[in-house]
């Protein structure tokens, strides 16, 4: 557990961190977002001291850090940054070993590890294991970079924009890498960047700083729901915009339906349900009002007693009207009350049908956004 | 030809001795010095700026004036020699030194300091490393200086191979001067084929010249 008590920082005058406090559990995956300069770095880079506090203290499971050895602790904080960093001096199982090795583990307890790690990137070691950082690609480079981070299994790992430099393919590779191994390891990951999709993508709490202060802590589903500041929901770009206005039925509604009127025989009604391939029909009053529903399977059953439609129509499926929150008709489709809901106007016309499918749909725009 | 190996043979060999001598020993002498001045200066750049361009301007005093001095005070003994060399060895070794370390990447420090490296883990583990490519050829450039300037060792009476070509002067012996100047161009070219040697020996393929 990771704790800021109050934490502030200056450079000269212009003071980067302001009284900042919040706490990072165990297990999980923080990551630091917000505009250049708003802190975000620096909070990260107080965790393993190399940038020390004007002011406030960090605790790390109890513990006050400004206390402790600051090599001691470093060596037990894993540490990867954007330019990778990798020792170029130094073979890939060289670089792995660079933390094993300053802890004083023997040779053979620094292979296993090396072998460990980079079965955990599926890299075979015959291959990787005796290549210089410069003859591996960037990606390459920064699953070693990572690996060095873990190789000491600490249990706290902080990430300074690892994936920045990297084309945007390999960057949501390694996301899914890092996300993966986290959850295998249980290791708590502080983790700072400004790609707002990197930080939905892999976040279980966002904590979204501006000018040295923390504007919100929150889940990326929380987030996206109640962005607490317009600085935010720029960050955000599309995905709250669409969420703003909670959805109506006439949002969701199909317009293209089949409707019979009531004074129809039932042959003809059979016939339409034939040729538009459907199962139901909506039946109207004569005064265009709404008057229920026919179903083939009714007409099967009692149909050859009657010649109109009319003593077979029910009121059975679920109705609402057009300016009623979609999400009561969700809720009664998902219920189980029938195929779908006939959406009514005010003045009981029909207006369209929700079904199935357009709550897929209308969950498919909230994900991906409006795609058409 | 053979005529001058039966002539002055014995001596040249002599002469040849004496000369690697003084190169290797005040080269060492300077190379150990120079990366511990050197080091020390890359802690403290603000002293670095002042001290580097000072030496540089005592590097420009003639050797012949050094070594004239230096006799005054220490006398005609093999040390006056070494002193002289291995201070005029030490400049470039150092400022190679200095140069290497101060211009590994930010980035490395970072790292290493992240990893939770002490300030003398980083500077074995990574700095001197990293700057040992520029090193080596500072190395390379003290050695051959020092093959030459060895030849002022004759002038105070201190053999190696300036003893021949100053004989030869003095004789108008041709052959002499020739047979010092010679062996004393191809020690220098020997020394550099050497220390290109040490560098594939000493440096990881990532830090040859061919890779970066």
């Amino acid at each position: 557990m990771i704790l800021f008590d109050h934490v502030s920082k200056k450079y000269g005058d212009k003071p980067v961190l302001n009284d900042v406090s919040f706490e990072i559990g165990s297990g999980e995956f923080v990551v630091l977002i917000g505009p250049s300069g708003c802190g975000k770095t620096t909070t990260l880079k107080t965790i393993n001291r190399l940038i020390e506090p004007d002011g406030g203290n960090v605790f790390i499971e109890g513990e006050d850090i400004s206390q402790m050895d600051k090599v001691k602790l470093r060596r037990s904080i894993g540490y990867v940054i954007q330019q990778i960093g990798l020792f170029p001096n130094m073979t890939v199982e060289q670089n792995i070993s660079v933390v094993p090795k300053l802890l004083k583990y023997d040779k053979a307890r620094c292979s296993k590890i090396v072998h460990e790690m980079l079965e955990l990137v599926n890299m075979p070691y015959e291959e990787y294991a005796h290549k210089y950082p410069y003859e591996m690609s960037g990606g390459q480079q920064q699953r070693i970079g990572v690996l060095r981070a873990l190789a000491a299994s600490p249990p706290i790992v902080l990430m300074d924009e690892p994936f920045g430099a990297l084309d945007p393919m390999t960057r949501s590779i390694l996301q899914d890498e890092v996300r993966r191994i986290q959850r295998k390891l249980n290791k708590t990951i502080v983790f700072v960047t400004h790609d707002m999709d990197e930080a939905l993508n892999m976040a279980d709490t966002i904590i979204f700083m501006d000018a040295g202060q923390i504007i919100q802590k929150a889940t990326p589903e929380e987030m996206l729901e109640n962005p607490a500041t317009d600085l935010i929901c720029n960050f955000m770009g599309k995905r709250v915009a669409e969420n703003e206005a909670p959805q109506t039925a006439e949002d969701v509604m199909r317009v293209s339906f089949y409707a019979t009127s009531i004074s129809r025989g039932v042959r003809e009604s059979v016939d339409l349900m034939a040729r538009k391939g459907v199962d139901t029909l909506l039946v109207k009053n004569p005064d265009e009002t709404y008057a229920g529903t026919v179903s083939v399977k009714d007409i099967k059953k009692y149909g050859k007693e009657y010649k109109k439609i009319e003593a077979l129509v029910t009121r059975e499926n679920p109705v609402c009207y057009i300016d009623e929150d979609a999400q009561t008709s969700f809720d009664m489709l998902a219920n189980g009350n029938g195929n779908y809901v006939v959406v009514l106007n005010r003045d009981e016309t029909i207006a369209g049908i929700i079904t199935r499918t357009s709550i897929a749909k209308a969950l498919a725009d909230v994900v991906w956004g409006d795609s058409e | 030809m053979i005529r001058f190996f039966e002539l002055y043979g014995k001596r040249l060999l002599t002469a040849v001795g004496v000369h690697f001598l003084y190169v290797v020993v005040s080269v060492t002498i300077a190379f150990v010095v120079a990366i511990l001045l050197g080091v020390l200066l890359s802690r403290v750049p603000r002293w670095a700026r002042v001290i580097l361009p000072l030496l540089s301007i005592f590097q420009t005093i003639p050797g012949i004036v050094f070594v004239g001095i230096l006799f005054l005070y220490n006398g005609m003994v093999p040390s006056t020699v070494i002193i002289a060399l291995t201070i005029y060895a030490i400049f470039p070794i150092l400022k190679n030194t200095y140069v290497g370390i101060l211009e590994v990447p930010d980035e490395y420090i970072e790292a290493a300091k992240g990893c939770g490296m002490s300030p003398i883990q980083t500077l074995l583990q990574v700095e001197l490393p990293l700057a040992m490519p520029v090193i080596i050829s500072g190395l390379r450039m003290s050695t051959v200086y020092t093959v030459s300037w060895a030849v002022l060792a004759a002038m105070i009476g201190l053999g190696g191979l300036g003893e021949l070509i100053y004989a030869g002067v003095s004789s108008n012996n041709n052959t002499l001067i020739l047979g010092g100047a010679i062996s004393a161009a191809l020690m220098a070219v020997g020394f550099s084929l050497l220390i290109d040697l040490l560098h594939k020996l000493v440096l990881p393929r990532s830090l040859r010249r061919d890779a970066l």
